[in-house]
């Protein structure tokens, strides 16, 4: 599955990707996980399965789940919590709950 | 928390508004388009002025590294005209390399080129006037800081004129036969020639006004008083204000403030810059690097790099150790969203206070350090925020006060924040 994480720059949520390739590692998951800043992920979204976006950019959802709409691709913010906890396992899990 | 959502609402209302108006999008990408260029000319610059080297080193190194800084951030308006032309073109679906082409010759348009006088100097150090026949140059001035506000209006302007008449289907419709790359070229015919030939005018129509030219026009009108109103302390305070404020409600503060203020302060940058490559005094205190490094530079959004460090270290808490701990490593290259969310700073009314004080005062002593003279204004150099704290601020203004300043300003902050991470501690104790 491919997952891409949006932030403004891609900088805090590459941290999330890191720990989110570990979870998917160590459950089996042939997943492939990586970050961009909002100026790509118009394009980058192309190439996804799922759209998770930081919290601290929500206000791109509504432009995003259009987007996502157009291509079949689940677009969500990570929770608040998840994100400060850099928690890897919930974030994977909510990417593959989104998309089932 | 009612109160707390009474204000989000109209916050995330302002933030989706700000961060979705094309204007700012495209302004954004079109600086990022210079940034690498900027970065590289900047590490040359420091190389070339770092200030353990002999002055006879210094200038070796300042003439073969020279055309690095000149040849990207000495004419950065070109690369702001060109990335404006380009990515406006792209989000009107019209080819982006005519875009770009036709907003860099609307810039160039109305630039004011010399022709046939050039300025020497000969070896006595006496100025004269030399008539070079066959001769015509842009100063490298006219490309740089002081043009960047014309760079931008033009840019927008030609490549909305552009855009519009290429929509109204003017163009010379082409048989199938013909090559696509032929096709294109004039399809972008009339609408080049339409819009350039509007510049022209405006460029003629100029000439008789007392300024002689759109560029020093726009300067003494536009963007001179533009940047000396956001370059003060005062527009500082209340941009901080609003990063912290944003922040506060989960909104990232920076990409919606930086999208109104990265113009302001980028001239003000490159304006530094060009005074120091020239040998003279930098002037502006407030400066894109500034704000970069006395500000965000000190562990992120807030300089919470102390704050990290306390809760990681001296607060007796396990779970805001924990907290801390997770947070140290990205803190050092300032990006904080684990303390953000994870602390949480987010409508967490006990750290309301030290989160938007601190940066207020933080800055405002920056401010003062700077315009008392005790630590060297910004060269103008740009500093990525992801530099860690100490090595910014030697960066930022090519001297051990920079350094100095910051820690200064950490410490600042730590004892603006402790008594509120001891009540945080004490209430997380009392909830276990």
């Amino acid at each position: 599955m491919k997952i891409l994480l949006a932030c403004s720059s891609g900088m805090s949520t590459s941290l999330l990707v890191n720990k989110m390739k570990d979870a998917a590692k160590k459950a089996g998951f042939e997943d492939e996980i990586w970050a961009v800043g909002q100026n790509e992920v118009g394009d980058a979204i192309q190439e996804a399965d799922v759209l998770l976006i930081g919290p601290q950019m929500r206000m791109i959802k509504k432009k995003m789940e259009e987007l996502g709409n157009e291509i079949g691709v689940p677009v969500d913010i990570i929770p608040p919590t998840t994100y400060g906890r850099v928690d890897g396992e919930a974030a994977l899990k909510m990417a593959h709950d989104m998309k089932k | 928390m009612n109160f707390f959502e009474k204000i989000e609402e109209p916050l995330m209302v302002f933030g989706d508004k700000i961060n979705n108006i094309k204007f700012f999008a495209i302004l954004r990408d079109a600086f990022m388009l210079a940034f690498p260029l900027t970065i590289f000319g900047s590490i040359t610059l420091i190389i070339a002025n770092f200030p353990f080297l002999s002055t006879d080193i210094q200038a070796i190194l300042g003439e073969y590294l020279g055309p690095a800084s000149t040849a990207t951030m000495n004419i950065m308006s070109v690369f702001v005209s060109i990335g404006i032309g380009y990515y406006y073109a792209r989000s009107e679906d019209v080819d982006p390399i005519f875009g770009a082409v036709v907003s860099l010759v609307a810039f160039l348009i109305l630039t004011p080129w010399l022709s046939g006088n050039l300025v020497e100097v000969n070896d006595a150090g006496v100025t004269t006037n030399t008539l070079l026949e066959g001769v015509t140059v842009i100063t490298t001035e006219r490309l740089g800081a002081k043009s960047m506000f014309l760079a931008m209006i033009a840019g927008f302007s030609s490549s909305w004129l552009y855009c519009w008449v290429t929509h109204k289907n003017w163009t010379i419709k082409m048989p199938e036969q013909v090559p696509p790359a032929v096709a294109k070229s004039f399809a972008a015919l009339i609408p080049a020639c339409l819009t350039l030939s509007v510049f022209l005018i405006v460029h003629i129509l100029f000439t008789f006004t007392p300024w002689g030219n759109i560029n020093d026009f726009i300067y003494e009108l536009v963007q001179a008083p533009l940047t000396g109103l956001g370059g003060s302390l005062a527009a500082t305070i209340v941009a901080i204000f609003f990063v912290q404020l944003l922040w506060f409600f989960g909104l990232h503060g920076q990409i919606i403030v930086n999208s109104m203020m990265d113009p302001i302060w980028n001239s003000l940058m490159y304006e530094n810059l060009d005074k120091y490559t020239a040998g003279q005094a930098v002037e502006n205190i407030v400066t894109k690097p500034f704000m970069e490094t006395f500000t965000v530079g000190l562990g992120g959004s807030g300089a919470t790099l102390i704050v990290v460090i306390m809760l990681a270290f001296l607060i007796k808490n396990k779970q805001l150790n924990d907290i801390g701990r997770l947070a140290l490593a990205p803190g050092i290259f300032n990006v904080n969203e684990p303390l953000i969310f994870g602390l949480p700073i987010i409508l967490n009314p006990i750290v309301a206070i030290p989160w938007i004080l601190a940066p207020v005062i933080s800055v405002t002593v920056a401010y003062l350090a700077m315009a008392s003279g005790l630590v060297p204004l910004t060269t103008g150099v740009s500093v990525p925020w992801t530099v860690p704290v100490i090595i910014s601020g030697f960066l930022a203004t090519n001297s051990w006060q920079g350094s100095v300043l910051q820690i200064v300003q950490m410490a600042l902050v730590g004892v603006i924040w402790y008594p509120f991470l001891r009540t945080l501690a004490k209430q997380s104790e009392a909830i276990v």
